[in-house]
């Protein structure tokens, strides 16, 4: 038998594994059809009430965010996705049957971390692309305004939907390492995203401002904005703060496993 | 060369294993024999890197577990047949880890034809039964060709002749000069499966050797019929015999051979009617090793299990 294997194959031993369960078929299908099909209803929801908008309404029109506004519920499928990468293994027990074929811990915690990176950025970008493009076409047969792609900050914005889906992923991946029950990562992502942002809309407001722009669903939004505000981060600095709570959930998970008995 | 090397493992309150230190030799079929939880599923788990000791450490030709890069052509393990993802097929399963240890692909399918389930390999495993699953674990376990195999129970959900076939199949790996670590909870199926046997009870090492050393050294009881019992029993039990009376003229001796007794009831100048050495049963020479560190014992004797 030949030499010693090395991270290439654990992550393609992960791969495999990830492209022979159906759940995964089912899980992808589902944030295809959310965000592209939340682009199509909202986009004609839009462009059917254009004319009893005020102008206000008009001039404030976001033809990129809205068409892509999708991935706001595609976010809780790529985060269950993620999650279920590895909480569904502790349901199973076949957590103790990957780590005997792999007792390098931190080496499967990279090998299932790239598996989730490599498919949801390709099949979310795909995904965005496609409600983007799906969108714009909607509104232009309404004569409303529309943009495309050819403006950088326009492909930009539609970039990084795709790359907060992967984050996402990749948040749910590293909750599921710490908490080891799915319903359990679930319900602390499905907190983190909706309950969170609730509570803290029961603060101070002055409090508010210094807060509200960390949340990962403020920082998606902050992602995707054309027109920075005061009261938000630029696209750039806000992509780099979600990856970096990304990295740090994901690493604290790798610590966990590695320190527990499986 | 398996070694477990002062071996203790602490879950909370409970010491489920505590100092173990033996070695398993390449060649023979080694069983593993404790009563219920006494250690020996959390010994493998250690073994195998899944849970981490106390004290001490478990090696693998000196190495731990975690420092091979491709344990599954070193060790094989099948500790729990059932620990599968129910909705991936079986050549899928072994598929995966062929890949994370570079094992070549047509291996996955030559285990699945030597185990007998090539035939509902590309069926999800989530619908195999007890004994299904357990041929596929033992298809894992020799997909690296190991030199060293580890079966935690293997024989449970199995059929007679899948328990003769697996019987059978740990002589065979012995035989070409493989470390057979077998556990079970039963002394008759180690007596017929194993040749060297190491007794465990709440997780301490109670005593290994091959079924004719353990046998020889537990005593059994004599039964002794005498003119006079009562009198006889006072001698014996000054020799430290523990005498319990078996009918009118008779005892049931325990700690003193028959030769023993005969000695001491002519020296007594008791008339022996009859001296019979009664031979211990496996699961007699069992029950007393480990009556001692029984955990969820039966400890209403009277009660056939
Ligand atoms: N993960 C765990 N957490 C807490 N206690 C545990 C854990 N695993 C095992 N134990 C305890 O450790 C002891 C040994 O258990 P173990 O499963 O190793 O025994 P066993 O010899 O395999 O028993 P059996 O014959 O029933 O399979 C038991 O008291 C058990 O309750
Ligand atoms: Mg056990």
């Amino acid at each position: 038998m030949s030499d010693s294997p090395t991270l290439v194959d654990t992550t393609r031993s992960e791969m495999l594994k990830f492209r022979t369960v159906r759940a995964t078929f089912i899980g992808l299908a589902t944030l295809v059809v959310l965000t592209i099909g939340l682009a199509v209803l909202i986009t004609i929801v839009i462009r059917t009430n254009w004319n009893q908008r005020s102008l206000a309404d008009k001039l404030a029109f976001d033809p990129v965010a809205t068409s892509l506004a999708g991935i706001f519920f595609a976010q809780f499928a790529v985060g269950v996705m993620g999650a279920r990468f590895i909480t569904a293994e502790y349901a199973s027990g076949a957590i103790r049957t990957t780590l005997t074929a792999v007792p390098r811990r931190v080496h499967l915690v990279l090998a299932k971390a790239i598996v989730l990176l490599v498919t949801f950025f390709v099949v979310s970008e795909a995904v965005v692309f496609a409600a983007f493009i799906t969108g714009q076409s909607i509104y232009r047969s309404g004569h409303l305004p529309s943009v495309s792609l050819a403006d950088s900050t326009v492909l930009r914005a539609v970039i990084m939907a795709g790359i907060y889906l992967t984050l996402l992923t990749l948040i749910g991946f590293g909750l599921g390492l710490i908490l080891r029950t799915t319903s359990v990562t679930i319900s602390v992502y499905v907190t983190i995203l909706l309950i969170i942002p609730i509570i803290v809309n029961f603060l101070p407001s002055s409090w508010q401002d210094h807060i509200t722009k960390y949340l990962p669903s403020n920082l998606g939004e902050s992602m995707l904005s054309q027109t920075p505000s005061v009261r938000s981060f630029a696209w750039g600095t806000a992509a780099l703060l979600l990856a970096i709570y990304c990295a740090v959930i994901v690493a604290v998970g790798a610590v966990t496993l590695v320190r527990r008995d499986a | 060369m398996l070694k477990i090397d002062h071996l203790s493992k602490r879950y909370g309150e409970t010491m489920a294993v505590d100092d173990l230190d033996f070695e398993v030799t390449p060649g023979v079929v080694t069983g593993f024999l404790g009563p219920n939880g006494s250690g020996k599923s959390t010994t493998m788990r250690v073994i195998i890197g899944l849970d981490r000791p106390t004290h001490g450490r478990a090696t693998i030709n000196g190495k731990t577990y975690d420092e091979f890069k491709a344990p599954l052509r070193e060790v094989g393990a099948l500790l729990d047949a059932k620990a599968l993802d129910p909705s991936r097929s079986a050549r899928n399963h072994l598929r995966a880890l062929a890949t994370a240890n570079r094992i070549p692909i047509k291996r996955v399918d030559e285990v699945l034809e030597f185990v007998g389930v090539a035939s509902v390999a590309h069926k999800k495993v989530g619908g195999f039964s007890l004994g299904m699953s357990q041929r596929l674990g033992i298809a894992s376990a020799l997909l690296g060709d190991p030199g060293i195999l580890l079966f935690d129970e293997p024989v449970n959900g199995l059929d007679p002749e899948g328990i003769r076939w697996i019987r059978d199949f740990f002589r065979s790996l012995a035989k070409e000069g493989r470390t057979v670590f077998v556990s079970s909870h039963l002394m008759s199926e180690m007596a017929v499966s194993a040749d060297q046997i190491i007794v465990i009870g709440r997780g301490k090492f109670i005593t290994s050797g091959t079924v004719a050393e353990l046998t020889a050294n537990a005593t059994g009881t004599v039964y002794v019929r005498c003119a006079d019992a009562t009198r006889l029993g006072e001698v014996l039990g000054a020799l430290e015999g523990v005498c319990e009376p078996a009918n009118e003229q008779g005892l049931n001796v325990s700690g003193l051979s028959s030769d023993q007794v005969g000695e001491a009831a002519l020296s007594a100048g008791i008339a022996i009617y009859e001296l019979t050495p009664q031979r211990a049963s496996l699961e007699d020479v069992f029950m007393s090793l480990t009556a001692d560190s029984l955990e969820y014992g039966h400890h209403d004797a009277g009660v056939a299990p």
